[in-house]
């Protein structure tokens, strides 16, 4: 494996979140009746002439300028024809040479580290209807086609599957960040085709790539990654008598969920001709500087300067800033739980550890869980104060998951276990029952042996059945036992 | 009088029916009863929309009763090839392929005519998806040019031009994509328009080239085609190619004099025109000259490369605006097809005629990997330079003289040859490459007594300078009957 170099590199796709469709009037929905999101334009009729959608426009040189890419002053569509039924016109309009913006970087957090990735371009173009399968016959949904889509396409600059979700998650989360898709991968409004190839460590040429398409998790991206990196090292290492150009030929593949594996889908010498020309009916996308400015000086606040402004103004470290500021639900409901907390850094990690945790295996997420943001911050208030220590917040934090909805001072005032011992009378007494129990550990400590001392600590505690302050109990033991002779 | 009413210009029309003098139900009434009598033997029409006329005849008259506005058009009959729509009628484009299609909405020049009250009398007959210059390829039926029977009225909107010079309609709308109104109007001896490219709405026209395709008015006089002109030529939000120019009265310039106008004459280009055409043109230019015109000579000998330049471009277009023609989702699919591909090829195979199919496959080609260059980007560059060459010539004139056709129209079946039936359009191809806008005007009879047409071109925009000159043309030269509407 570590002889072995993989060159990844990704083409995200995603449904702009407009009103209607990228040429046509229609309605951009999701989840309709079939065939009600439609026009004569996008079902392509006879007689019917596309008209191009400014707020698509707009949103495109949005992402464009989120990711310092340079954009076009000059671009313009082009027709790319093949033949399918879920193509109305049996060409797709997109754009071919002259995309509208060019170049940009994706700045994602690596294992603990900033790592910045190329983008080649982005482009505009209008997405294809939905085939649906039935016993007897295929039938077409156009609810989708003409939906406009942005293709961004990175440099293959991407060597582990670690890379490309980290990549993928950055671009979903500049996406979501300036509004401008939904990024539901199971909707299919954000999708992947990944392009991998290996080669020798210090080899600089590119071996053959083949191509894995419309992987919709991040999950799937990684497996199909890791696993087709896997597959061609062990076609290469099992061939090594071979040139490597014949061991491994261009396809597409698609990923497998059951059995885990990449299938091959076609082989790429079966390749279309798209005989890419310039779309005669629009004309070129001409955009002038004091647009391209305007567009620019209203970005909202993006993902990494949100990210850093959690680590100089909150404290935050890197690694946890990243996690939540690259997953725009969580930032958002975590500067709405700020509202009701200070400890910003308490609250983060309760949010990215305690939380994410509980709800691993649920297929949910905090911020569906139906958990208010401010019964979280009060949470943390409440640790804070002294109200309950740590380690009873744990067992709220259940109560509160369990039951979404109630505030976690109910749930405390419900439940006499989770009130905690503060009466330092009560924990005098148990401190020098436990003095009394423990003889031996007495002497220990007076000889020099701090494990006693925490081993006192522990028999307290466990007396107080976790109740009591760990900062109380500490405090009235060394004064108990320094008393002592 | 009821029998004059086929021979009344639209203008006429509209005049009497505002005063009381003319009813729209009896305008309807005549030309229905005019095409059921003559249009069996003339082919130019494909059907009637005789309700639909009756019922926008009602309306006018029940408008007129309350003395109400009546639009500029009000009860003139309008007939529209078949590829361009009005809402649920058919649109064939004469093709097997969509003998079945409904017009699923209206083209924007049939909201623009029905606002002012303009009666649809019915759909014409053309060569199929407008790919022909005879109408011969019409895969519905033969329309017969009215000025001699045997002969073709041209193409591809041949059914138009026929009808209005038979007098079964007092207007048409015809599309130009190489020609295809011009030549049949020179051919049938009536007046045909192409505007400047983008003049015109698209929306609605069953596209072949795009960037090339403009709708047109066909008429009996250049007012009258002034006066439609006026009426579609205006921005359209749903074509973006539309021009965003305001739309204009072409009516009010109309000149009775070129005194002041220069017209460029390409006298190399017209060497090879055979002597009849040549003389007909020749005195065309001489009763330009005695209104007072300029005569200027001017270099066009690039256009010798317009056909081929034509036929690459037009028909890579093609081959895409007629992908959607593959039997999934309207139009006629092939009872044959068993599974996807023969959906597609033999729905293809079945509806589309061997000139359509020709210009796919041609189209195709020359966009195809490892010929693009050769062919379609060649062609495109060889366009810019077109369009430059006919910048510099206007440089020098106001407006270019051409014949619109090198000959008179041609006995039905006599071209054999795809390749002999592109060189008809010689004269006419390029403006669509250069998008400018052009005019035929009947130039009097060949020796057979055919007619013969001259073809002026203007600059881009320039509409109003090509219909103000052309009434002055007009009024010295021959008016032209068909012998079968005097009879």
């Amino acid at each position: 494996m570590n002889e072995w170099e993989a060159v990844i590199g990704l083409e995200i796709h995603a449904e702009l979140n407009t009103k209607s469709k990228l040429f046509s009037a229609a309605p951009n929905r999701f989840g309709d009746e079939p065939n009600t999101n439609i026009s004569e334009v996008c079902t392509g009729q006879p007689g019917a002439l596309p008209v191009l959608n400014k707020e698509a426009v707009r949103k495109a040189v949005q992402f464009g300028s989120a990711i310092n890419g340079q954009v076009c002053k000059f671009s313009k569509f082009d027709r790319k024809s093949y033949f399918y039924p879920d193509s109305p016109r049996n060409f797709q309009i997109t754009q071919y040479d002259e995309p509208i913006i060019k170049g940009g970087t994706i700045i994602a957090e690596v294992e603990g580290k900033e790592h910045s990735f190329a983008v080649n371009r982005v482009h505009l173009e209008d997405d294809a209807g939905m085939l649906k399968h039935f016993p007897a016959f295929a039938g077409v949904d156009y609810n989708r086609a003409g939906v406009p889509l942005i293709e961004i396409v990175s440099e293959p600059c991407m060597h582990s599957a670690q890379e490309a979700v980290a990549y993928a998650q950055a671009v979903k989360a500049i996406l979501e960040y300036i509004d401008a898709s939904d990024c539901n991968m199971e909707e299919g409004s954000l999708r992947f085709d990944v392009n991998i190839s290996v080669r020798p460590k210090g080899d600089k040429t590119l071996w053959t790539k083949i191509e894995i398409k419309n992987l919709n998790s991040f999950n799937y991206l990684a497996l199909a990654v890791e696993s087709e990196i896997k597959r061609q090292i062990k076609e290469y290492t099992q061939n090594s008598n071979k040139p490597h150009q014949e061991v491994i030929s261009q396809a597409t593949y698609r990923w497998d969920v059951e059995n885990k594996e990449t299938v091959l889908m076609r082989r790429k010498e079966q390749a279309d001709d798209y005989r890419y020309f310039p779309e005669p009916d629009l004309p070129p996308i001409i955009l002038t500087d004091a647009y391209i400015d305007e567009i620019r000086k209203s970005l909202p606040e993006l993902p990494l300067q949100r990210e850093r402004r959690y680590v100089t103004a909150l404290g935050l470290p890197a690694h946890t800033a990243f996690t939540l500021t690259y997953d725009k639900p969580i930032a958002d409901y975590f500067e709405a739980a700020l509202k009701y907390t200070k400890n910003a850094k308490a609250l983060s990690n309760w949010i990215v550890t305690e939380f994410t945790g509980r709800f691993k295996e649920t297929g949910k997420t905090l911020v569906t869980s139906g958990i208010p943001a401010a019964h979280v911050g009060e949470l943390i208030n409440m640790i804070d104060e002294g109200t309950i220590t740590g380690k009873i917040a744990k067992s709220v934090a259940d109560e509160m998951v369990a039951n979404p909805g109630k505030d976690p001072q109910a749930i405390v005032d419900s439940n006499p276990d989770f009130k905690p011992l503060s009466d330092s009378g009560e924990i005098e007494k148990m401190v020098n029952q436990v003095l009394a129990e423990n003889p031996q550990s007495i002497i220990d400590y007076k000889a020099g042996r701090d494990k006693a001392f925490a081993f006192l600590v522990g028999q307290i505690m466990k007396m107080t059945r976790g109740k009591a302050s760990p900062q109380l109990v500490n405090d009235l033991l060394k004064a108990k036992i320094n008393a002592l002779k | 009088m009821n029998t004059d009413i086929h021979n009344l210009t639209a203008i006429e029309i509209t005049q009497k029916i505002s005063e009381g003098h003319l009813s729209a139900e009896d305008v309807v009434k005549h030309y229905l009863q005019r095409i059921e009598k003559h249009n069996p033997a003339l082919g130019a029409f494909l059907r009637t929309c005789s309700d639909k006329a009756f019922e926008q005849a009602k309306k006018i008259d029940a408008k007129r009763q309350r003395k109400e506005k009546l639009g500029r058009l009000a009860g003139v009959p309008i007939a529209f090839k078949d590829n361009i729509h009005i809402f649920g009628e058919l649109s064939t484009c004469a093709s097997k392929f969509l003998t079945n299609f409904k017009a699923p909405f209206n083209s924007t020049v049939a909201d623009l005519l029905e606002a002012e009250d303009a009666i649809f009398i019915g759909k014409t007959n053309m060569d199929e998806f407008a790919m022909g210059s005879s109408t011969e390829n019409s895969a519905l039926q033969r329309t017969c040019n009215p000025w001699d029977l045997k002969c073709t009225p041209g193409g591809s909107s041949g059914g138009s031009a026929a009808a209005v010079a038979a007098h079964l309609t007092c207007l048409a709308l015809g599309s130009d994509t190489g020609g295809s109104i011009r030549q049949p109007a020179s051919f049938c001896g009536v007046v045909g328009y192409k505007p400047t490219y983008g003049r015109v709405s698209r929306y609605g026209l069953v596209a072949y080239g795009s960037s090339l395709d403009q709708i047109g008015p066909f008429g009996k006089t250049v007012r009258d085609a002034a006066h439609v002109m006026s009426i579609m030529g205006a921005p359209c939000d749903r074509d973006s190619t539309s021009l965003s120019d305001p739309a204009q009265d072409y009516t009010s310039g109309l000149r009775q004099d070129l005194k002041g106008i220069k017209i460029g004459v390409p006298w190399a280009f017209l060497e090879d025109l055979a002597p009849e055409a040549k003389k007909a043109f020749n005195d065309g230019i001489e009763r330009m000259k005695g209104l007072g015109a300029q005569i200027v000579e001017i270099d066009l000998s690039i256009l010798k490369y317009s056909i081929a330049t034509y036929y690459i471009i037009a028909t890579a277009e093609a081959s895409t605006n007629l992908a959607r023609f593959d039997g999934v989702r309207y139009g006629v699919r092939s009872p044959h097809a068993k599974n996807l591909d023969e959906v597609y090829e033999l729905s293809k195979e079945e509806g589309f005629g061997d000139e359509v199919k020709r210009r796919i496959l041609l189209g195709t080609f020359v966009l195809s990997s490892g010929y693009q260059d050769a062919y379609y980007k060649k062609a495109q560059k060889m366009r810019t330079l077109i369009i430059q060459k006919y910048n510099e010539a206007f440089k020098k004139c106001d407006l270019i003289a051409t014949p619109t056709s090198p000959f008179d129209a041609f006995e039905t079946g006599s071209i054999k040859d795809p390749l002999q039936m592109y060189l008809e359009d010689i004269y006419t191809i390029s403006l669509n490459l250069a998008g400018l806008p052009g005019i035929s005007i009947p130039n009097g009879l060949s020796a057979k007594g055919k007619p013969l047409g001259i073809q002026l071109t203007g600059p881009q925009r320039g509409d109003a300078t090509v219909f103000a000159c052309a009434h002055a043309f007009e009024t010295v030269s021959p008016k032209l009957i068909a012998p079968m509407v005097i009879s």
